[in-house]
């Protein structure tokens, strides 16, 4: 099914590497046989209905869920059983989440600096210098001694990206990052997403954001009940699905 | 294109706010509330007058002896003049009262730099503090150490051995019990079920039970010859019983933060330490700030229960000085009174103090 499978089988220089993912939650299976592999800098939109597997696929390249069966390498790393080679791949992934994340009881600039000075021991002023470029980017340094819980939504979430960004990671995830977010804070979110697109950052995105699909998207993979249905160009996703249940998919999301 | 400008705000109407609609909406809104409004004013006015008459006009103040409580419609306060020493610091030797007072001050300095100190300088500098202070207080009561007069734990009593044993219980139960919780969350079987034994079992056996056991059973486990001293027996049971309670209100604090706080720290690479330390525990002592006071008072207020084996904390002083054959004139409501207002100011101060801290770990909605 997968069209790009053949061609890349013999680059390894690819950054993740997803063989033969099976994942169970008890009996359900919820991963199928997940064959994906992601060039550096490729930017790849993951769309589907919801329970097809995107956001479970998506969060077993930094562990945050466990297989059973296949193998993933990211970056080099093969990802086995173990504290420190797990910590060592989450290092290189950043990834923002649907609800933020951001830890309520730190500043923002707290937020930002936890990991550049607990997990990569930088001295506190260079990772309040990493801080204050990142919230530059983001475009809210001012907000930079706030609570979490004093941003709106859409600020939020440009924090939670400078925060990933602060480590320096060679991959961000991204797991429906407008979906919590008000129709006016969506754009803010995404222009900060298209950005670090264009500065060739490689990007895993899951999300509904069409738009966003079409304008930095490689590459977009539609999954159903746990497996990649279809991955292809935007344009070819979009205008000559396939199968008829990406037909059906794009049809419910783009009529109204 | 049409502009859009927002309405201007209006002052409230005048028949929803000041003393009028207030009275009307809170004291007398229907017939029935009205009649119990009228039914306490009047309870309060035959009641209250007379409470204070006994309480302060009337009551006796000064002199030494029961002698001197002419009145006997008012209160005998010269009773607890009279006792207030043994009330406060036991039999304590009164030349050596200042050590009491050096091992109060330093908590009161403690709790207070726990406030002021700045943020990063807090967690490093009033934390050891407050885990030194037991330590501390037992070197400088006990005085053999630092060359001080020896003073025999016999000896240690009143009012100011409660706060001293809540404290110092207090301090160790809060650490203990946070690893307790956090093992019975481990997924590891083992950790996991020694955890849950030992909280299930501080937890479901009477304090009164765990007193008995510590000071009459326990001994009974040490080697023969060996004397372990019964406060410091007492000071380990409390603190046991204290970690059971503590470790199922930092549970109920584990459950109520969100799993995403746990995957974003997980996403940044922290360690499990790192992550318990740095993101989970500030979460978890906020939420459970308000349960946290609830059990210290709890635990304050049980340090009474300690006269039935015999330790001469406030009550028991409080019982001793009511059986003296000089003062059999029947001071009880006095004593009991005075106990219970000295607890009650106590525990009040803790609420004030657990509000002040939850406003300052309050930061969700701070603009």
């Amino acid at each position: 099914m997968s069209i790009n499978h053949e061609q890349s089988i013999e680059n390894n220089d690819d950054i993740i590497i997803i063989k033969d993912l099976n994942k169970w939650y008890g009996d359900f299976h919820v991963l199928k046989d997940i064959n994906l592999r992601v060039k550096k800098g490729e930017r790849i939109v993951v769309c589907g209905p919801s329970g097809s597997g995107k956001s479970t696929m998506t969060r077993c390249i930094n562990r945050l869920e466990e297989f059973q069966r296949g193998s993933l390498t990211v970056n080099g790393v093969e990802m086995i059983e173990d504290v420190k080679n797990i910590e060592a791949i989450r290092r290189e992934v950043g990834m923002v989440f649907q609800h933020f994340n951001l830890f309520p009881h730190l500043t923002i600039l707290e937020n930002l600096t936890l990991g550049p000075i607990w997990v990569q021991k930088k001295p506190k002023k260079e990772a309040e210098a990493i801080a204050m470029k990142y919230l530059e980017r983001v475009k809210i340094p001012d907000q930079a001694l706030k609570f979490p819980g004093q941003l709106s939504g859409g600020q939020q979430q440009r924090v939670a990206i400078a925060r990933s960004l602060c480590m320096n990671p060679e991959i961000m995830l991204f797991d429906e990052p407008t979906s919590a977010l008000d129709p006016e804070m969506i754009k803010e979110v995404l222009d900060v997403m298209v950005e670090l697109a264009d500065e060739g950052m490689t990007m895993l995105c899951v999300t509904h954001e069409m738009g966003f699909a079409k304008k930095v998207a490689d590459r977009v993979i539609f999954m159903d009940a746990g497996e990649i249905v279809e991955q292809n160009i935007p344009e070819e996703i979009f205008n000559n699905p396939q199968t008829d249940r990406l037909q059906l998919f794009l049809s419910q999301i783009l009529d109204h | 294109m049409k502009e859009f400008k927002p309405l201007p705000d209006k002052p409230a109407p005048a028949d929803v706010v000041g003393v009028i609609p207030w009275l009307k909406d809170n004291l007398f809104p229907t017939p029935l509330n009205s009649l119990v409004t009228l039914a306490l004013l009047a309870f309060f006015v035959t009641v209250i007058p007379p409470l204070f008459d006994w309480l302060f006009f009337s009551a006796n103040w000064s002199g030494t002896t029961q002698d001197a409580c002419t009145n006997k419609d008012g209160a005998c306060w010269v009773f607890v003049i009279a006792w207030s020493k043994q009330f406060f610091y036991g039999s304590y030797p009164i030349e050596e009262v200042w050590r009491i007072h050096t091992c109060l001050i330093a908590l009161v300095a403690i709790i207070i730099a726990s406030f002021k100190l700045h943020k990063d300088l807090r967690n490093k500098v009033a934390i050891p503090l407050f885990l030194l202070l037991p330590f501390f207080s037992i070197v400088i009561l006990d005085g053999s150490l630092i060359g001080l007069a020896y003073v025999s734990t016999d000896y240690w009593g009143g009012f100011t051995l409660n706060v001293m044993l809540a404290a110092a219980s207090i301090i160790v139960a809060f650490p203990l019990s946070f690893l307790w919780a956090l093992g019975r969350r481990s997924d590891m079987p083992f950790i996991r079920s020694v955890s849950v034994i030992l909280i299930e079992f501080f937890r479901g056996v009477p304090v009164l039970a765990l007193f008995f056991m510590g000071s009459v059973m326990l001994p009974l486990f040490f080697p023969e010859g060996t004397n372990v001293d019964k406060l410091l027996r007492v000071w380990i049971v409390l603190t046991l019983f204290m970690s059971g309670y503590m470790a199922e209100v930092f549970r109920g604090g584990f459950q109520a933060v969100p799993s995403g706080q746990y995957e974003a720290a997980d996403s940044l690479g922290l360690g499990f330490w790192q992550k318990t330390l740095l993101i989970v525990l500030p979460q978890v002592i906020k939420i459970s700030m308000p349960n946290i006071l609830a059990t210290f008072v709890m635990l304050f207020k049980n340090t009474t229960f300690l006269l039935i084996i015999g330790i001469f904390e406030m009550l028991s002083t409080t019982q001793t000085a009511l059986a003296n054959s000089n003062w059999l004139g029947g001071h009880s409501t006095e004593g009991y009174l005075f106990v219970a207002v000295v607890f009650w100011i106590c525990c009040f101060s803790m609420s004030m103090i657990s509000s002040s801290i939850e406003r300052k770990l309050d930061t969700s909605h701070r603009n």
